[in-house]
């Protein structure tokens, strides 16, 4: 009997215990409300904590960044240009009764800070370019975006750590035309190294062409030069040798030109008998008479 | 078995025992006694009518005793130890605060519900892969890999961020963050456009690739220590840059017309190295005939005249007989394969051609010409 009233006792006494006591993670904070109505200081540091039973409710309340990833948004941006804008949050619960009080979960948050974000990503993106949101003003307007933010969400107990853009991407039908541009742009740059190829090839062979023409004058001329030395020499050995007696080289030179011109016999000479080649031909005596040499016909083929 | 014995490495928090009153005395099991000795106390007080004395009154009070030791005992055996693997960080709570970490090995820590223990996988390699998966079916994720240039050109990037838990500060990964995974990669895909933003589409396609990588890396890490996410970002690589595939065989041509822009390049220069030396070689070969006429010319000319000197020689001893001589000797040689034909005319005038003489004509070949 003793024992099973000992037991009873023990074991309401482990359920009220269980009842008086809680704990507190380090991932979370807790607030301890009395019939709805908060009591005692906010518990932000983690342990054991004590409570009375049935009376205090604890509600715990998430101490970590918590992350908002928005929806896709389409912009519309300066020149009338629209962009599809993806951003995500990240906050804190700063102030857990005010959270609590305002949008008593992260859920109710989240669709606060989403609204919040798109009506400030639309206020901050609505007057810049495609150019400053991608790259020239990136950070510039990122931080403009979270001071909106950080203002509005301190209204629900939340601090915002940081709004990025994660995604800034044309629309479907504007990427087609970025595309037609790009491939055409392309099909430019193709060509134009096609052209500077031929254009390239054209300008070495014509070079080459040029250098064969200059090189085969270059020797010609000096040919020209060394022949001319030749023929030079030639002259002045000649007129040294000939210089000394010209009346005997006449009659050298004519004998020698004679017999190279009639040397293949198929000259007809008409000859007259009165001749200095035929002075004999009659008489054995020497005929002082005028010479003739021989005359060739015309038909004879002259050297 | 005891508490102390978990702590003896650097983790241990020092001056803080498990119910966070203080440190504990140093007799190793003097923990284990004094909680039997308070429960055997608060049994001792519970059982009416016996105060102070409440042990050893009646069976059944014994019973109870020996039933609660049993169970505390189990509690314990099974709790208490726990091990962690090489590859993990053990993170030791006790009623929901954080108390240190444990290595490798087997460690210890207050059984449930006192005390909890996380185990964080700091040392595997996480992989965050981005525009594309490696398992399953989709290779490309389009609405991932696709990103707007800073010369507002579309490229498609796949990479992949290789990082791990920080095996300083397991704790901020695990308690800083919720769903730390997803942040890595949010954080991943923010700032590859941002530094892809900075950069034009040729860049990105040839030299920037290096420095892409570690601008991200480095961009990742900064904003992720901003956050305590207790995350190290070993490396970013980038697995494929392209660009999209509506447009990458435009792309592929300008490739292959570069080439063919060599090619035409190295055929004109075949070209040249061909006839330039040809004419080269031509050209040498003329000065050499050049060089060659005039040897000859001036070796002829001396020959010559050489022949001259001597017949002159010759000459100027009897020139009168010489003479005669030579002009007989040549007019033999000259007249004689000639048709002749000799007229006797008194008159100075030439004489006249006759010319339709056919039988006088002794040589055949003659009228051919």
């Amino acid at each position: 009997m003793n024992g099973v009233v000992l037991a009873a006792i023990a074991i309401v006494a482990i359920i009220v215990a269980s009842m008086a006591t809680f704990v507190v993670d380090p991932t979370e904070q807790a607030l301890i409300l009395r019939f709805g109505q908060p009591v005692r200081d906010l518990i932000d540091a983690p342990g054991l904590y004590f409570k009375w039973p049935f009376v205090d409710t604890v509600v715990y309340i998430d101490k970590r960044i918590l992350a908002l990833d928005n929806e896709r948004q389409e912009v519309l941006v300066s020149d009338n240009q629209r962009l599809e804008v993806d951003a995500f949050v990240r906050y804190k619960i700063d102030d857990p009764l005010l959270f609590y009080q305002s949008v008593t979960n992260t859920r109710g948050a989240d669709a606060q800070l989403g609204g919040m974000l798109n009506s400030a990503l639309r206020r901050s993106l609505s007057g810049a370019s495609i150019t400053d949101i991608v790259r020239d003003k990136r950070d510039a307007l990122m931080a403009d975006i979270r001071d909106q933010m950080i203002t509005g969400a301190k209204r629900f107990g939340l601090q915002v750590v940081d709004v990025r853009i994660k995604r800034a991407d044309l629309p479907a039908e504007n990427s087609e035309a970025v595309f037609r541009r790009m491939q055409t742009e392309r099909q430019q740059r193709a060509a134009s190294y096609r052209a500077q190829g031929s254009q390239q090839s054209q300008q070495i062979k014509a070079e080459a062409d040029r250098k064969v023409t200059v090189i085969t004058a270059q020797a010609q001329q000096q040919s020209e030069q060394i022949r001319g030395e030749g023929d030079g020499e030639r002259n002045r050995i000649f007129a040294e040798a000939y210089g000394a007696d010209p009346e005997f080289f006449a009659f050298y030179r004519s004998m020698q030109a004679y017999q190279n011109s009639f040397a293949n016999g198929q000259t007809r000479a008409l000859m007259s008998p009165k001749s200095d080649f035929f002075r004999y031909f009659s008489t054995p005596t020497p005929a002082p008479e005028a010479a003739t040499a021989p005359v060739p016909a015309p038909s004879a083929k002259a050297d | 078995m005891s508490w102390n014995n978990q702590g003896g490495g650097p983790w241990k928090s020092p001056g803080r025992g498990p119910w966070g009153q203080g440190p504990f005395g140093p007799p190793p099991t003097g923990d284990l006694e004094e909680i039997i000795r308070r429960v055997q106390e608060a049994l001792a007080k519970l059982t009416p009518g016996g105060s102070g004395g409440g042990i050893g009154k009646g069976f059944g009070g014994r019973g109870a005793l020996f039933l609660v030791l049993a169970a505390l005992l189990l509690w314990f055996a099974w709790g208490t130890f726990y091990t962690v693997q090489p590859s993990e960080v053990g993170i030791n709570l006790v009623f929901g605060r954080y108390t240190g970490k444990t290595a490798a090995g087997l460690n210890t820590n207050w059984p449930w519900p006192i005390g909890s223990v996380i185990k964080v996988p700091v040392w595997d390699q996480q992989i965050t892969e981005v525009g594309y998966r490696s398992l399953g079916a989709s290779a490309d994720i389009p609405e991932e890999s696709q990103m707007l240039t800073g010369d507002k050109n579309i490229v498609d990037v796949h990479f992949r961020v290789n990082w791990q838990i920080d095996p300083a500060k397991p704790e901020d990964y695990v308690f800083n963050i919720l769903n730390p995974r997803e942040t890595v990669k949010a954080v991943a895909e923010s700032i590859m456009r941002e530094v892809v933003g900075l950069k034009t589409i040729d860049g990105i396609l040839t030299t920037d690739r290096a420095s892409v990588e570690a601008d991200v890396q480095k961009r990742m890490q900064d904003l992720l220590n901003t956050y305590r996410a207790g995350v190290l970002v070993k490396q970013v690589q980038l697995q494929s840059v392209d660009a999209p595939s509506q447009v990458l065989s435009a792309y592929r041509d300008v490739t292959a017309a570069q080439q063919d822009q060599q090619r035409a390049v190295n055929e004109a220069e075949t070209y040249a190295n061909k006839v330039v030396p040809e004419a080269e070689g031509g050209a040498a070969r003329i000065v050499a005939e050049a060089n060659a006429y005039r040897e000859q010319t001036i070796l002829e000319a001396k020959g010559q005249t050489s022949r001259y000197n001597q017949i002159y020689e010759q000459y100027k001893k009897a020139p009168g007989v010489t003479r005669e001589r030579m002009y007989l000797e040549t007019m033999e040689r000259v007249l004689g394969p000639m048709d002749k034909t000799i007229v006797d005319s008194n008159s100075a005038s030439p004489p006249v051609p006759y010319i339709a003489l056919e039988p006088l004509q002794s040589k055949p070949g003659a009228s051919g010409k």
